[in-house]
């Protein structure tokens, strides 16, 4: 037999939703207000009142769910604007480094697109591109050992798109790192202020729209046989790909959807 | 006593009532109406955030004690607590001798 909930439950669970923090502060919280308001509604209780208008009395006193969970966070300073930029800053942080690291990952990705299909499959000029002799004199003296001009300016172009891209994954680790360190100490203590699927939802869109733009510019240029570059553009989109795999499945967990039984 | 007024003093009363003994939320609440003879009439829940603030700041402590029906949360005054008190007491005579000296002056 389930027993009757009165006004003392259905308030508590109506301040359970107004807090936000984290779970220990909350449950904390809780106790705290179900032992007040059944001790007040217990002194009410003996003054003659019936049990559910007494316990109703003691929730007008206590103040509203609302009301309380607001001075929580006021008193916290949880709802300060700093608090907001610093929780705000730490999430773009967290983006950036994503970011980065996935330009790196694409760089490892385009360096094997370069040993499996050769370099000009990574970073080949499009049909009709020709250098001036002084540009090709250039390309020629980085690499002499290239036999001719377009394949110099392919070698310099393959090991710009991956040189740049992994000292972007280098600087990507690095964020990553300073991320986790503030998480785990100054900002350790979460507000709420921020909804856990900010990171997630902006994560799955910004790399939905790069894996869409840049497998679908690699795949046109394959379809048409234009296959100088590609790898390029293809090992950033699967790179695209799979972060938006991970970011969506990071957003569907935020949604709480229930189990199968 | 409206709300406002109180907000601006509520930290000294509270560590006052606590640095008599250790006492949990309402019987805090219950001592600051008492006191007050029913003047300082907030709403209840909003005690606590203050309470929690004050721990924070490590003006006071607070752990769980065994109640008769279930656990309570029983806040002391730390020794910083004490020398905050002491020192926010002198700054509210002050203020009040001042307000009254000007009150008493226009009377």
């Amino acid at each position: 037999m389930t027993p009757e909930l009165g006004p003392i439950d259905a308030y508590l669970d109506r301040l359970a939703s107004e807090l936000r923090g984290d779970g220990r502060r909350t449950r904390r919280i809780l106790l705290e207000a179900e032992d007040h308001l059944r001790e007040t509604a217990r002194q009410l209780g003996g003054e003659g009142r019936s049990w559910r208008e007494a316990e109703q009395r003691a929730i007008d006193r206590f103040g509203s769910p609302r009301t309380v969970a607001r001075r929580f966070a006021a008193e916290a300073g949880d709802a300060s604007l700093p608090r907001l930029g610093a929780e705000l800053a730490l999430a773009l942080g967290l983006l950036f480094g994503i970011g980065m690291s996935a330009i790196g990952a694409s760089g490892l990705v385009a360096g094997a697109f370069g040993a499996a299909f050769g370099k000009s499959f990574v970073a080949g000029d499009s049909n009709g591109v020709t250098y001036v002799p002084a540009r090709c004199a250039d390309f020629l003296e980085y690499y002499p050992r290239a036999g001719s001009c377009e394949a110099a300016a392919t070698a310099h172009h393959f090991d710009e798109v991956v040189r740049y891209r992994l000292a972007a994954g280098v600087l990507g680790l690095l964020t990553l790192g300073g991320w986790w360190l503030l998480q785990r100490t100054a900002m350790r203590r979460r507000s709420g202020l921020l909804s856990d699927s900010f990171s997630a939802t902006i994560g799955a869109a910004l790399f939905g729209l790069a894996a869409t733009g840049l497998l679908g510019m690699s795949s046109m240029q394959l379809l048409f046989g234009q296959a100088a570059g590609a790898g390029g553009l293809l090992s950033g989109g699967l790179i695209a790909l799979a972060a938006f795999a991970a970011f969506a499945l990071a957003f569907l967990r935020t949604l709480r959807l229930p189990l199968a039984a | 006593m409206r709300a406002e007024l109180l907000k601006g003093h509520l930290d000294l009363l509270l560590l006052t009532i606590v640095s008599e003994r250790p006492a949990h939320g309402y019987a805090i609440i219950a001592a600051l109406r008492e006191h007050s003879a029913g003047a300082f009439d907030l709403p209840e829940g909003t005690v606590y955030p203050a309470l929690h603030r004050l721990e924070r700041a490590g003006l006071l402590s607070s752990g769980w004690a065994p109640g008769a029906n279930r656990s309570r949360r029983v806040y002391a005054i730390t020794a910083l607590g004490a020398e905050a008190l002491q020192e926010r007491r002198q700054t509210w005579g002050a203020f009040a001798r001042g307000v009254e000296a000007v009150l008493g002056g226009t009377a």
